[in-house]
């Protein structure tokens, strides 16, 4: 887990030192508890029971137990993407798809690869592969991301953030 | 139980092929009191995150936001909470079907700024995949508003032979002042 104080010293990660193959530092999550799904359904008001009421989650849906909302993880990829990205850069934009389950028990570690360089209107782009991979390898959460990230003397990233129309389909 | 139909009938009927396009009206997502700061420190701390961006204002004046911002997606989840004094939609789904799944009933979609249903008998609900474009952080006292529509929805057929749908939604969060915060492209399994 990253701390509040790594988060407000976080160090700039530059787009000229990075290259295509580039493995940002993981985000480790877990082990998940029921207490923790809960805590999210509680947070954002969804009352689906196959996060919570674990005998409706088994005996009615036919589920191995109560999953990780889809929703959760669709919040951590972009908390992932906002830390690697501060304090100037920007994670303009992700896609992903839900595989694995997550379930209680399950330990998470969000990932993220650099699978293109390049750049437009003075600004750095990468694109990422990235994933949130269970404890047994299975990708619960593969998807491709797309960040800006400073180059060192060049331009601000503008805030609010506004992609260049080339790169706008 | 599958609520899918035989595999000779198509899921994507006529009716439900009209839906693609359909917009709902742009409404307020956000009470009128727009975000709040004990609102995103119960959302953060969901989603473990400590970021002092969220909470420690002087911190956050100094950053290039210049004051407290929300987590990137916050504004997409703030529209599904329940409005101070409104009826009780989870007990009105467990008095219609004890065995309701707790979200099939719960949310109706008859709500102001829902899409209309998709009209299909099937009724389970997977969340299928998302891609999320972000533009601005929201901050504390920002208005959200939010429109959405029918981006696509397509069929599949199961190992089993049975049909399911994949529906494609965008929605577009906007603030008080109509710049736009993100775009959120969302797709559920129906089966």
């Amino acid at each position: 887990m990253t701390t509040a104080q790594e988060l407000r010293d976080k160090k700039q990660t530059y787009w000229d030192d990075v290259a295509v193959g580039h493995q940002f530092p993981p985000l480790v999550i877990g082990p998940m508890t029921p207490t923790h799904l809960f805590r999210w359904s509680a947070a954002i008001e969804n009352w689906h029971r196959i996060h919570y009421d674990q005998s409706f989650a088994i005996y009615h849906e036919g589920l191995p137990n109560i999953l990780g909302q889809g929703s959760w993880k669709q919040s951590i990829l972009p908390r992932y993407l906002k830390d690697l990205c501060l304090p100037d850069g920007w994670p303009w934009k992700v896609t992903f798809q839900h595989r694995a389950m997550i379930v209680p028990g399950d330990t998470i570690t969000v990932w993220a690869t650099v699978t293109k360089k390049y750049e437009e209107e003075g600004l750095g782009f990468l694109d990422l592969d990235v994933g949130m991979r269970l404890q047994y390898d299975a990708e619960s959460c593969p998807g491709r991301a797309t960040i800006v990230l400073p180059i060192r003397g060049g331009k601000p990233i503008p805030y609010p953030f506004v992609p260049p129309k080339k790169l706008v389909s | 139980m599958s609520n899918a139909p035989a595999s000779t009938e198509s899921a994507l009927t006529p009716e439900v092929k009209a839906m693609i396009g359909v917009s709902a009206e742009k409404v307020e997502a956000s009470f009128e009191w727009g975000i709040e700061r004990e609102g995103l420190r119960i959302f953060t701390q969901a989603i473990m995150d400590p970021d002092p961006r969220y909470w420690d204002e002087a911190f956050a004046k100094s950053t290039k936001f210049g004051a407290i911002i929300t987590p990137p997606i916050y504004c997409t989840y703030i529209g599904r909470r329940q409005r101070p004094g409104a009826d009780d939609p989870v007990t009105r789904a467990f008095k219609e079907n004890p065995n309701s799944d707790g979200i099939g009933g719960v949310r109706t979609g008859e709500g102001k700024g829902s899409l209309p249903l998709v009209p299909t008998p099937l009724k389970r609900i997977l969340n299928a995949g998302n891609e999320i474009e972000l533009r601005q952080y929201p901050k504390i006292g920002d208005r959200i508003f939010s429109q959405a529509k029918y981006a696509d929805i397509k069929e599949r057929v199961q190992k089993d032979g049975s049909r399911m749908l994949v529906v494609t939604t965008e929605t577009l969060y906007t603030n008080q002042n109509g710049e736009l915060l993100c775009i959120l492209r969302a797709s559920q399994i129906r089966r």
